[in-house]
């Protein structure tokens, strides 16, 4: 069904933190147009999107990562359906680094500051990445998430692609055990990496797209992030779209990493934003109304995704997504 | 006089009311004579026990997975990994399924909430009893009623309010100005070598404990206010006769009279510092699975723990995480139980030898 | 008590203070002093930020319209009601049970089951609410698939205040003097008629207290909230289950500048703060009007 049913509705959603602010932007304009569902929003974190849907207290669950096999086996009626495509920014705190200047980093040296093995800016592996660029010589701040978070998924699965032996396989997940660094902050939602990065000078972190207007406002600077050939690219259009174009064949439960995709302009962090919805609804106007939201989304919901720096999913992936949609049932 | 108890037949038969009547007839009984209030008082006298009941049966059912699994050694770890939640087939231990690689510890939760309870009583124990004395010994009565007023307003602050406080406002002044220059100016003693070091963020062991502080103090002063007001005139002013200033007569006599309910206070602050969460949650810096290296570094406690990681548990398929935490909440819970049994003895005893008869604290 | 100083030479053969006593009596109420600096002073610069970040941008559509996003914008009005709508809930399911606890408590219960059954409250009030609301989310929200709601809140919330409602009213019918009670039974009065009359309207100000107390936590309470009730943009419904509502105390914590780095967000979690600090106030306040009316009709 691709319009909700008459009566009044509430849709609940939570999850991801970065993909709040689309979701933020949808629900008022799903509501204008369709005046009879209001869609309640929270941010939270993607595993707390995942575990919402899974406990039935959400009717939408929004998550950068994808359902683990576990999950999968468990919550047998869950399914994870690809809304959008986000990128990761690796972001810092460094005054004396112009903001015209981007950083260049990659999954290696991401790696070892994160692991402990490079503890200052002016390390011999960031300089050599960035000759001309002058680097202090202050212990580098670690920042990351302490909430079970999908860009903790990304970014670690970053790591691991360009550098498993300094970032093992083992450490990839919404929640890992990371390293522990003297000062080192766990911020809590995306929100919270902006602002902890913002007051701690030298720090580092990683946070999506859809805060790059705040990263800005904020002075932090922007990382030039190294992928698989070796360039080091910013996540925009041209590279986000040349990065999904090395992923042809995503599988029928849209569960694929599209981390360190080939290509010279590639972006390595990139993802598919998934609403992790319940394919048994308690009642079939929910189901519909459900049903009809996710179909708009994926189809005019496309007009939001500027704002928040995401792209709209390639034409195969909407089919499957639809596909997924389908399954919904009250 | 008005007949208003029921009439009784003496004989059963036709001669008796229907049922209905005399089944109302005895509920009036009941409650005019007042049984009906003793019933319902009963019925819900109870309910808190059977709460307890519950909450004890559901924490350890569903702490006893991960019990089964760490063993004792839970409370000597300080590891936290969620395990490769990726993985296709989960471990098994001791009959129970975990994520493999998973582990979590207990000692730096444990380690990180008696040390922010512990420099919140540093702080608000003599900060409090000083107040106290203040108030009731120099200050004219109607300061003393606008004191009482702030300690009040202080008492029933939302505790998240005094962590924003804590991470908006003294989070940065820690960070800039007390932090460095304690760091800086403190000898280079190896016991002080916690206040040395990397000066943070403001987030961190040391803003924690002053955000508790702020929660300790009001339940401290009010009680030594009251205690102390209650002291009898008698032996304060025999101290006079004997000469001592009234620094000695408070120090001397009024405290130790006041000793136990004091003590009693303290130990109440201290469970109710034990068991907050969100003030300390916005301001400990999060990091779990490792011990701050000194005063200004992130840290984690088991409330916080709780709050930060409870709505994201069932990610893990395997439950294992969910009931990690409920071992991490009957720890807590059996900690603050202590400390709050031992405060009700030690108020308890003193308020029947300090206080005129009659009144009950 | 006035400090007794003594004056040099004003009876003649008194000796003078000895200087070291002087010092040693200036330095100990001077601590004091600073003692109560250290406490007024905070709560004065918690008082006053909690109000100065709030006012100067506070606009009337917080506490008229409801949040949008993630505090995109809107306002409070969703969380205000929410709070309004649990508050009235505990007072409802927390009040009755408590009041009835320390009515058996104070007036029936006899040996072995008083001390019990009050051990067992006063137990329930040492629990952290971060433990209950844990018990809450696991078995009420979860297992028993109510989702968030009005009632695993308000049931969670109620076990949180019963203790304080429930001592409350035990003490306060502990302090009626027994001479009413007597005097009833000697007027040929009913137990039960002499109780609810005489002896429980006697008490009702202290009972009125205690919940004033309950209130204030009720209202003050966030871990417990966030697992049992959610959070909604929304207004709340009186559905039981399955309908998440959203209360101030999220909104500070939430929309706080370590959380969230939009600006009206911040501004929305400044604004919850400050509707919670007037609340607080106002409760304060009525228990202050309640003591003062209960002195002047006591005796």
């Amino acid at each position: 069904m691709t319009t909700p049913a008459s009566g009044s509705q509430t849709i609940s959603e939570t999850g991801s933190s970065l993909m709040a602010p689309l979701f933020a932007l949808w629900g008022p304009a799903y509501h204008s147009q369709f005046s009879q569902v209001t869609l309640s929003t929270a941010s939270s974190s993607s595993g707390v999107g995942i575990s919402s849907a899974a406990a039935g207290t959400t009717d939408i669950g929004a998550s950068d990562a994808y359902l683990s096999p576990a999950d999968m086996a468990k919550y047998t009626t869950l399914e994870n359906i690809p809304l959008a495509v986000a990128a990761l920014m690796v972001v810092y705190n460094l005054p004396s680094v112009p903001a015209s200047t981007n950083l260049k980093l990659n999954g290696t040296v991401l790696a070892k500051i994160y692991s402990g093995k490079i503890t200052k800016w002016n390390d011999p592996a960031i300089t050599a990445l960035n000759p001309g660029v002058t680097l202090p010589s202050a212990s580098i701040v670690l920042v990351h998430r302490a909430d079970s978070s999908g860009s903790t998924f990304l970014f670690t699965s970053y790591m691991n692609a360009q550098d498993p032996t300094d970032w093992s396989s083992s450490l990839i997940g919404t929640t890992v055990a990371w390293p522990k660094q003297p000062g080192e902050i766990g911020a809590t939602g995306s929100g919270g990496i902006v602002s902890s990065v913002k007051t701690t000078p030298d720090s580092i972190s990683y946070v999506g797209v859809s805060y790059l207007s705040k990263v800005t406002a904020a002075k932090e600077g922007e990382a030039a992030v190294g992928n698989a050939s070796g360039s080091f690219v910013l996540p925009n259009t041209a590279t986000i779209d040349a990065a999904l174009s090395a992923f042809t064949s995503t599988p029928a439960n849209e569960a694929i990493s599209l981390i360190n995709g080939s290509g010279a302009q590639a972006y390595p962090i990139i993802n598919y934003e998934y609403a992790i919805v319940n394919t048994s609804q308690s009642s079939t106007t929910l189901a519909q109304d459900l049903q009809a939201f996710l179909y708009w989304a994926v189809t005019s919901g496309t007009t939001q995704l500027a704002s928040v720096n995401f792209q709209p999913l390639p034409a195969s992936v909407v089919t499957l997504s639809e596909a997924q949609i389908a399954k919904i049932s009250g | 006089m008005t007949a208003s108890a029921p009439v009784v037949r003496p004989e059963g038969g036709a001669g008796q009311d229907p049922l209905p009547r005399r089944a109302v007839a005895a509920l009036r009984a009941g409650i005019r004579n007042g049984q009906a209030l003793r019933w319902t008082g009963a019925v819900g006298a109870v309910i808190p026990a059977l709460a307890l009941a519950f909450v004890l049966v559901v924490l350890v059912i569903k702490g006893w997975p991960a019990f089964r699994i760490d063993g004792w050694s839970f409370f000597s770890s300080k590891a936290w990994s969620q395990g490769n939640q990726y993985a296709l087939k989960p471990e098994i231990k001791n009959g129970y399924e975990l994520p493999p690689g998973a582990a979590y510890g207990a000692l730096p939760l444990i380690v990180g909430t008696l040390a922010t309870s512990l420099i919140a009583l540093i702080i608000a124990v003599p900060v409090s009893v000083g107040t106290a004395l203040a108030i009731v010994e120099r200050l004219p009565r109607r300061l003393a009623y606008a004191v009482g007023l702030f300690l009040e307003v202080l008492a029933g602050m939302p505790s998240v309010i005094i962590g924003l406080f804590g991470a908006v406002t003294l989070g940065p002044i820690v960070a800039h100005d007390i932090a460095p220059y304690v760091a800086r100016n403190v000898p280079d003693v190896p016991v002080l070598s916690y206040f040395a070091g990397k000066t943070g963020s403001g987030y961190g062991l040391l803003t924690s404990g002053l955000v508790l502080s702020l929660m300790v103090i009001p339940i401290i002063a009010a009680t030594t206010r009251d205690l102390v007001r209650q002291v009898p005139i008698l032996p304060r002013e025999g101290a006079l006769a004997l000469g001592m200033s009234d620094a000695q007569t408070a120090r001397r006599v009024t405290l130790p009279w006041v000793g136990a309910g004091i003590v009693g206070s303290v130990v109440l602050g201290l469970g109710r510092a034990l068991g907050e969460t969100i003030a300390v949650a916005m301001v400990c810096g999060a990091s779990f699975g490792s011990f701050p290296s000194n005063l200004y570094d992130t840290m984690i406690t088991a409330a916080a723990a709780i709050v930060l990681t409870l709505e994201a548990a069932l990610t893990d398929a395997t439950g294992y995480a969910l009931s990690v935490l409920a071992e991490i909440g009957l720890v807590l819970m059996v900690i603050t139980l202590l400390t709050n049994i031992g405060a009700r003895l030690l108020v308890r005893r003193v308020s029947s030898t300090a206080l005129p008869v009659g009144a009950g604290i | 008590m006035a400090a007794h100083r003594q004056t040099a030479g004003s009876l003649g053969q008194i000796p003078s203070v000895p200087i070291r006593r002087r010092v040693g009596n200036a330095l100990f109420w001077g601590a004091c002093f600073l003692a109560l600096l250290l406490v007024v002073g905070p709560t004065l610069w918690l008082i006053i930020t909690t109000i100065g970040k709030a006012l100067p941008h506070f606009h009337w559509t917080a506490v008229s319209s409801d949040t949008v996003g993630a505090g995109t914008a809107g306002g409070l009005l969703n969380a205000i009601l929410g709070t309004l709508v649990l508050t009235v809930g505990v007072l409802i399911v927390s009040g009755t049970i408590s009041i009835l606890t320390g009515l058996y408590l104070s007036e029936f219960s006899r040996g072995r089951s008083r001390p019990l059954l009050r051990g067992a409250y006063e137990v329930l009030a040492g629990i952290p609410s971060i433990v209950l609301g844990y018990v809450g989310y696991v078995v009420l929200v979860v297992q028993f698939h109510w989702g968030y709601g009005l009632l695993p809140a308000v049931l969670v919330l109620s076990v949180i205040t019963i203790p304080y409602i429930a001592k409350a009213t035990e003490s306060s019918l502990a302090q009626v003097p027994s001479s009413y009670r007597e005097g009833a039974e000697a007027l040929g009065i009913s137990q039960g008629w002499a109780l609810r009359k005489i002896v429980i309207k006697s008490a009702i100000p202290g009972i009125i207290t205690g919940m004033l107390v309950a209130l204030a936590i009720a209202v003050g309470e966030t871990a417990p909230l966030l697992f049992t009730a959610g959070w909604s943009t929304t207004n709340p419904s009186f559905a039981l289950t399955h309908s998440p509502l959203g209360f101030l105390t999220y909104a500070v914590w939430e929309f706080s500048p370590s959380n969230s780095p939009i600006n009206s967000a911040n501004q929305l979690s400044y604004d919850a703060g400050l509707i919670l600090l007037v609340f607080v106030l106002l409760l304060i306040l009525i228990g202050r009007l309640i003591a003062a009316r209960s002195r002047r009709y006591a005796e």
